[in-house]
């Protein structure tokens, strides 16, 4: 043992003998996820390229190569799917980071009403999607608060469809999506906030700072490698997002909230075309990917110059 | 040291009208939502649709009434216990030890592994419960419980591993090797040393495994062939998109399906407030 001790400090990194014995620490979690994460994902990539559907399911499949993609985008499901991601995922980022970085402004305090607003922000955060989705379904209905809101101030005399029009309702679900992410946003911010060395702002103040150039020239600047992670996580999270949209409008009305993600859900689970779902899937998968690594590749290009 | 002190307040509680308003905005923004599910679920069905009972009605629990005297809602929440602290448990099984190895061991295979990790942590959820949905039928476990505990925790555990490693990464590795110079093996500093160590990290990790499989009802909703096995996150869901909403019955639901949520949140929210943003951050 005392071997061990001297080969780990002479080098003074961990010795070849203490790598060995750290290799059982992955083995279960990588045991794990290679039956249930790699291998349905390769049953994933097979089910892309063949003809497979709910009575089909146990069978063995037809192999059909780029048939079910080259479907999906003829039908047009696809290409239409994709605009409606674009447009939810920009909704949700712009909103949520900008919405989170301004509640983080408004939250620095330590004391008094904002911590709990902050402790109210997170609870909401953490309730379950199907919770938070079923109050947002109630609140915008035609009997909900806001069409009470907007006939009392005598905007309007009909219900406003918030999620029964067919251009309203993405934006709606987009907004009800990025409320749900602003007080995650907001906590993060709020650290890095707190982070900033005290005598900074006070320096700032002494030479008559007003507090709107405190925060554009000193707070905003000093949280930007914050922004930078959490503006991965926000897009990452807007385009994988299912759960309101599920709850709020199931995609409707007509094919309105239709994300990416949501078409390859119903193409297999009620459609039954396993296939075609599979194929959206993968598109779906590759896409957020590639989104996320050319995001971080730019924003790293963008720092070191 | 005087004008320090006098000017820390204004510091940390900015008081501009600004400040004050956007405070105000997201009071009403965050407490709206929570007041409307309660007084909604304590409405007759009939004063949900009348104007004149938007602010001003008798308060009923019939809601939580009828709710609570159909046998399946305990069910439900038994079937949601079951499902989220099993995940709880399996998934810190695996996530633990593995997070350890990841954030000790680099290059070569470590750093495939946490690539990979990556990849499944972004793969969206309705991509996972087509391939899933064969395969458990392949195995015949479709409509058990076990079928969503193991979905459960494939969907976690990367995000378990990727929130746990930067807390392994702050403890110095010095501490190890004095350690195993006092002749301590390696599991044994892991198990005593180690893990003790990053317990804010366990917590806070513990409480959001709980809480996302609590809220989960992708994988209920698609692996339990008839609802009599759903939990209380999926029976929301399914009634939340059948016509001729029952609201004050859904809101009692919801608010009967938050309540575990609120207590364990405040138990935990001083570590969460503070795990969160390391976990997000490193």
């Amino acid at each position: 043992m005392s071997t061990r001790a001297l080969s780990t400090t002479a080098t003074g990194r961990t010795s070849r003998r203490g790598r060995a014995a750290r290799w059982p620490y992955i083995l279960p979690a990588a045991i794990f996820l290679a039956v249930l994460s790699a291998y349905p994902l390769v049953q994933l990539v097979r089910m892309s390229v063949s003809a497979v559907s709910s009575r089909t399911l146990r069978d063995p499949w037809e192999f059909t190569g780029l048939d079910n993609l080259m479907r999906g985008i003829e039908s047009g499901d696809t290409g239409a799917a994709l605009l409606r991601t674009l447009i939810f995922v920009t909704i949700v980022f712009t909103v949520g980071m900008i919405g989170g970085l301004a509640a983080a402004l408004a939250l620095r305090g330590r004391r008094g009403s904002s911590g709990f607003l902050l402790a109210l922000m997170v609870f909401v955060w953490a309730l379950p999607p199907v919770v938070n989705g079923s109050v947002w379904k109630f609140l915008l209905g035609d009997a909900g608060l806001f069409n009470e809101l907007a006939r009392t101030v005598g905007l309007t005399d009909t219900a406003i469809p918030f999620l029964y029009d067919q251009h309203l309702s993405l934006i709606s679900v987009a907004l009800v999506n990025s409320w749900a992410v602003v007080p995650f946003n907001a906590l993060v911010f709020r650290a890095a906030l707190m982070g900033i060395p005290p005598e900074v702002i006070e320096a700032a103040k002494l030479d008559g700072a007003s507090a709107w150039q405190e925060i554009v020239h000193i707070l905003v600047p000093s949280v930007r490698a914050t922004a930078v992670v959490l503006s991965v996580l926000t897009v990452v999270y807007a385009f994988r997002s299912f759960d309101f949209i599920y709850v709020m409008t199931y995609g409707g009305p007509g094919t309105s909230t239709v994300t990416l993600p949501f078409l390859a859900y119903l193409q297999a689970f009620v459609r039954y075309d396993f296939g075609l779902g599979a194929a959206t899937s993968i598109v779906a998968g590759a896409l957020v990917i590639v989104l996320a690594i050319a995001y971080a590749r730019n924003v790293r290009k963008e720092e070191a110059a | 040291m005087t004008t320090a002190t006098t000017r820390r307040p204004s510091r940390w509680m900015p008081s501009t009208p600004v400040a004050s308003t956007m405070r105000f905005l997201l009071f009403l923004a965050y407490g709206i939502p929570i007041v409307w599910i309660l007084t909604t679920s304590l409405k007759q069905p009939g004063d949900v649709l009348s104007r004149d009972a938007a602010f001003f009605f008798e308060p009923t629990l019939d809601a939580y009434v009828a709710a609570l005297s159909n046998g399946g809602l305990l069910d439900a929440a038994l079937q949601s216990l079951t499902i989220a602290s099993a995940t709880t448990v399996l998934t810190l099984v695996l996530a633990v030890p593995a997070a350890y190895f990841l954030a000790r061991v680099q290059g070569g295979w470590s750093t495939a592994l946490l690539t990979g990790l990556i990849v499944l942590q972004i793969m969206p959820q309705t991509s996972m419960v087509i391939p899933l949905f064969q395969v458990f039928g392949e195995w015949r476990i479709l409509d058990q419980t076990i079928a969503v505990i193991l979905a459960d925790t494939a969907l976690l555990t990367p995000f378990a591993v990727l929130l746990l490693r930067p807390f392994f990464r702050s403890v110095p590795e010095t501490l190890e090797e004095a350690a195993s110079i006092d002749g301590a093996s390696t599991w044994r500093t892991f198990r005593s040393i180690l893990v003790p160590l990053i317990s804010n990290g366990l917590a806070t990790t513990a409480t959001l495994i709980f809480l996302i499989s609590w809220g989960e009802f992708l994988y209920a909703v698609n692996f339990f062939l008839s609802p009599g096995n759903y939990p209380l996150s999926a029976l929301l869901a399914q009634q939340v998109s059948a016509y001729g909403i029952n609201w004050p019955g859904l809101m009692a639901l919801a608010v009967i399906t938050s309540i575990p949520i609120l207590v364990l949140f405040s138990f935990t929210y001083r570590f969460l407030k503070e795990g969160l943003t390391l976990g997000a951050v490193k």
